[in-house]
């Protein structure tokens, strides 16, 4: 006879080898698939252990349970998880026809009610002895439970605080988290001297905190974000060909303080103070009055303004080709500027600038150079073999 | 009898083993002994890889040493206290005099090493004693080499580009400024100097001086894709008189194959089927307009390799594959050092060139080394290719290009 436990993996195993072929033929893409496939392999494989070790059938090794018969054992437990089951298939229905979200949180809802609802009753009926039964439900199930359940909480914790600081003001967020450290701090010292504290007060404390925190992050994630201040970067400019502005551009003043980037670079190109602007490459000495730049790599250079006056570095590469929408005609000639540039740097400060060079400049309409808007003379040549 | 024939057949098994064991371990010693190791760390050839040498062979020894003790005390202890039926000793806990022994040595040892190492370290990060600057630059799966002007190398007016081989002049500081165009690679030619990653966007100097002139060969070490395998490099090593030689010969203009030869019509062959991505500095087309490849319409990377003097180099397609017969490769890689410059400098005649190789490639260079090139598999890759394409190539145009590019030095 084949035991109860292994005919409900045989079962799944024919279920998830039918959604498998199902998925495969009604579905694009091969990851669902290969899921169910695998799961259907995982199911058969240990259905199969099951089936030759028989170690399901518990009657077969629990002596107690031998001479009860199925009438002396106790009735099943209250249960929810026909609820939640229900309410899983109705989410399914429902996110079929609505929002995918919706969809997936059934999904989720009826699976999980449904192990749940496999393993309580699978339990139930292990021996006739309850505290028995209630033992080997959780050790079956607290394994899955209890990493899973803690996830759930970590996370909603992370997602509410995220929420709430993002919806506070940018000076209000550390001021009322330095507020709610400070209430944990004495919490925790409160705690930790009156240990003859109740632990149901204690466990009332952290409800109402949790509460709250969750409260104030559903609040807050319906309230939305706080409005961001929106930054022009050098990348809006190099755009709309306007890097000769002179204008304070917003950018990550840090970006070039890595060090290993810092290291790294082609060329260092320095803006004097007597307003020249010349390059230094390692390994060539002194000065050069010009940059090689290998084709279509790849390059970055670090700008150091050792001027007196905030200044920003441009490559200037002609003009930008376009290609027209209507005819699918390349215009060679827009007449808009193409350029990649930095932003403002301070007197004494530096800041990278990336790019990649395709055409070579020979092909070039104009010579590559590098200028600082500005400062009459500051060129250089940006040669391209 | 059965049990003394189960307690026989156990050493047996054991010996078996032992011999296999003893076997597979002389057959590694004896491959380290190999003299005709062009890629072996153990025989430096320029002041670079010899202080890594300096440095790899007392820690070697030390460890050698430290390796040795332990698995002696480990093998002693597992004998002399190996389970006879004896009862289970007194058990103690904490030996003070033992435990700081064996942390104080470990750390003297580990200082001991430290030093030269971080020595040998500042030592080749040296750059500021540079005399030539050349630029590498990965693709899968060769190396472009180019040299920047400069008043280094004995002075370059205008950059030279090349691919594969990099020409250097003996007994000079050379700094290889290394990057990549499209994943991480990683330069490495043993006999010169340890091995450097080359990243997209960043640049990655590694030193070079040989004492020699010869060929020292390298390959990629860092896993780059599908024909990683077949991502080699040589660094050629002349003197300096052979240096100016080559520099000049790479810097001078285009010669255009003679009119009514083949090489002529394989020169408009390989404007119609091979400009479009390798160029050939001074190439023109009939109406005299400058033939400038655009690889970076065709090719993942944006590269593909400069052919301008191509059979001025040994070896092509990242360096896999010889351009030049077995015979005559031999008398160029095996010359003595007072005449390989000139050898090398002969570049590859018509009696020498593999054209078996050469025609191998024009006819199917996928099938020869393995690139990404099939046109149903390139969506992502904007249907660009990694290497060269199948082109179907006629015999007949196959037969102009090889003329062509024979005459490419």
């Amino acid at each position: 006879m084949i035991p109860t436990g292994s005919r409900l993996l045989i079962g799944a195993a024919v279920l998830a080898t039918v959604a498998a072929v199902l998925y495969g033929i009604t579905q694009e893409g091969s990851l669902g698939t290969i899921g169910l496939s695998a799961a259907a392999l995982a199911l058969a494989l240990v259905a199969g252990v099951n089936l030759y070790t028989r170690d399901v059938d518990v009657s077969a090794m629990d002596t107690d349970a031998i001479p009860e018969s199925a009438a002396a054992r106790p009735a099943p437990q209250p249960s929810l998880c026909p609820l939640g089951a229900a309410t899983g298939a109705t989410l399914v229905v429902v996110g079929l026809i609505t929002f995918p979200v919706i969809f997936v949180f059934g999904i989720i809802a009826l699976l999980a009610t449904t192990v749940e609802w496999m393993v309580q009753a699978w339990s139930e009926r292990a021996s006739a002895d309850s505290a028995y039964n209630a033992s080997l439900r959780g050790r079956l199930a607290h394994p899955l439970e209890f990493p899973i359940l803690g996830a759930l909480a970590v996370g909603t914790v992370i997602y509410s605080f995220s929420r709430i600081m993002l919806f506070l003001s940018k000076t209000g967020g550390p001021a009322v988290f330095v507020v709610i450290a400070v209430l944990i701090l004495l919490g925790a010292f409160l705690f930790a001297y009156r240990p003859t504290l109740r632990g149901g007060a204690i466990a009332a404390v952290m409800a109402i905190a949790a509460l709250g925190l969750v409260t104030g992050g559903i609040v807050a994630a319906l309230e939305g974000e706080r409005e961001t201040h929106a930054h022009e970067t050098t990348g809006d400019l190099a755009a709309d060909g306007e890097c000769d502005v002179a204008e304070e551009t917003e950018a990550d003043d840090n970006a070039s303080q890595n060090v290993a980037a810092k290291a790294n670079v082609t060329a260092e190109i320095l803006l004097r103070s007597d307003g020249t602007l010349v390059a230094r490459n390692e390994g060539l000495n002194g000065d050069q009055a010009m940059v090689i730049v290998t084709r279509n790599t790849p390059t970055n250079v670090l700008f150091e303004n050792q001027s007196d006056e905030e200044r920003r570095l441009v490559l200037d590469l002609g003009t930008r080709a376009e290609v027209d929408e209507e005819t699918g005609d390349t215009v060679p000639d827009t007449g808009v500027p193409n350029q990649v540039c930095t932003t403002l740097v301070e007197d004494g400060g530096s800041q990278f600038l990336s790019f990649s060079i395709s055409l070579p400049s020979e092909l070039a309409e104009s010579p590559y150079r590098f200028v600082v808007p500005g400062v009459d003379g500051a060129e250089l040549e940006v040669v391209v073999p | 009898v059965r049990i003394v024939s189960t307690v026989s057949r156990v050493p047996r098994r054991l010996r078996s083993v032992a011999v296999l064991a003893a076997g597979a371990a002389g057959v590694l010693i004896l491959a380290g002994c190999a003299s005709d190791a062009p890629q072996d760390t153990w025989q430096p050839a320029g002041d670079n890889a010899q202080k890594i040498q300096n440095l790899q062979w007392p820690v070697f020894a030390i460890a050698g040493v430290v390796l040795v003790l332990v698995a002696a005390a480990v093998a002693y202890a597992v004998y002399r206290f190996r389970d006879r039926g004896q009862p289970i000793p007194k058990q103690t806990h904490g030996k003070p005099i033992v435990e700081i022994g064996m942390t104080i040595l470990p750390a003297v040892i580990l200082i001991g090493i430290a030093i030269p190492t971080v020595g040998t370290i500042v030592a080749l990060a040296k750059t500021d004693d540079t005399e030539c600057v050349v630029n590498v630059t990965g693709n899968q799966w060769w190396w472009e080499v180019d040299y920047p002007a400069q008043e280094g190398c004995g002075g370059v007016p205008t950059p030279i580009v090349t691919s594969g081989q990099m020409v250097i002049p003996i007994e000079t500081n050379v700094l290889v400024r290394g990057t990549s165009r499209d994943v991480i690679h990683s330069w490495w030619i043993p006999r010169l100097n340890g091995k450097k990653d080359m990243v997209p966007g960043r640049v990655h100097n590694v030193r070079l001086e040989a004492d020699e002139p010869g060929i020292y060969a390298g390959q990629c070490t860092e896993f780059c894709g599908l024909s990683h395998a077949n991502m080699r490099m040589e660094v050629v090593a002349l003197t300096p008189e052979d240096f100016e030689t080559w520099k000049a010969n790479q810097l001078a203009a285009y010669t255009p194959p003679e009119e009514g030869t083949l090489a002529a019509e394989g020169e408009a062959t390989f404007i119609t089927q091979c400009s479009r991505c390798h160029q050939v500095d001074g190439l023109v087309d009939a109406e005299g307009v400058p033939q400038i490849a655009q690889p970076e319409l065709y090719v993942w990377s944006g590269a593909a390799p400069n052919l301008t003097n191509l059979m001025t180099r040994n070896t092509f397609a990242g360096a896999s594959f010889d351009l030049l017969t077995e015979d005559c490769r031999e008398q160029v890689w095996d010359a003595p050092p007072d005449v390989f410059g000139a050898r090398y400098l002969e570049g590859v005649t018509e009696e020498c060139l593999n054209a078996v190789n050469l025609r191998e490639w024009l006819r199917n260079a996928p099938e020869k080394k393995p690139m990404y090139t099939d046109p149903e598999d390139l969506s992502e890759t904007d249907n660009k290719t990694r290497g060269m394409p199948y082109l179907a190539l006629s015999e007949d145009q196959i037969d102009q290009l090889v003329a062509y590019l024979l005459e490419r030095k």
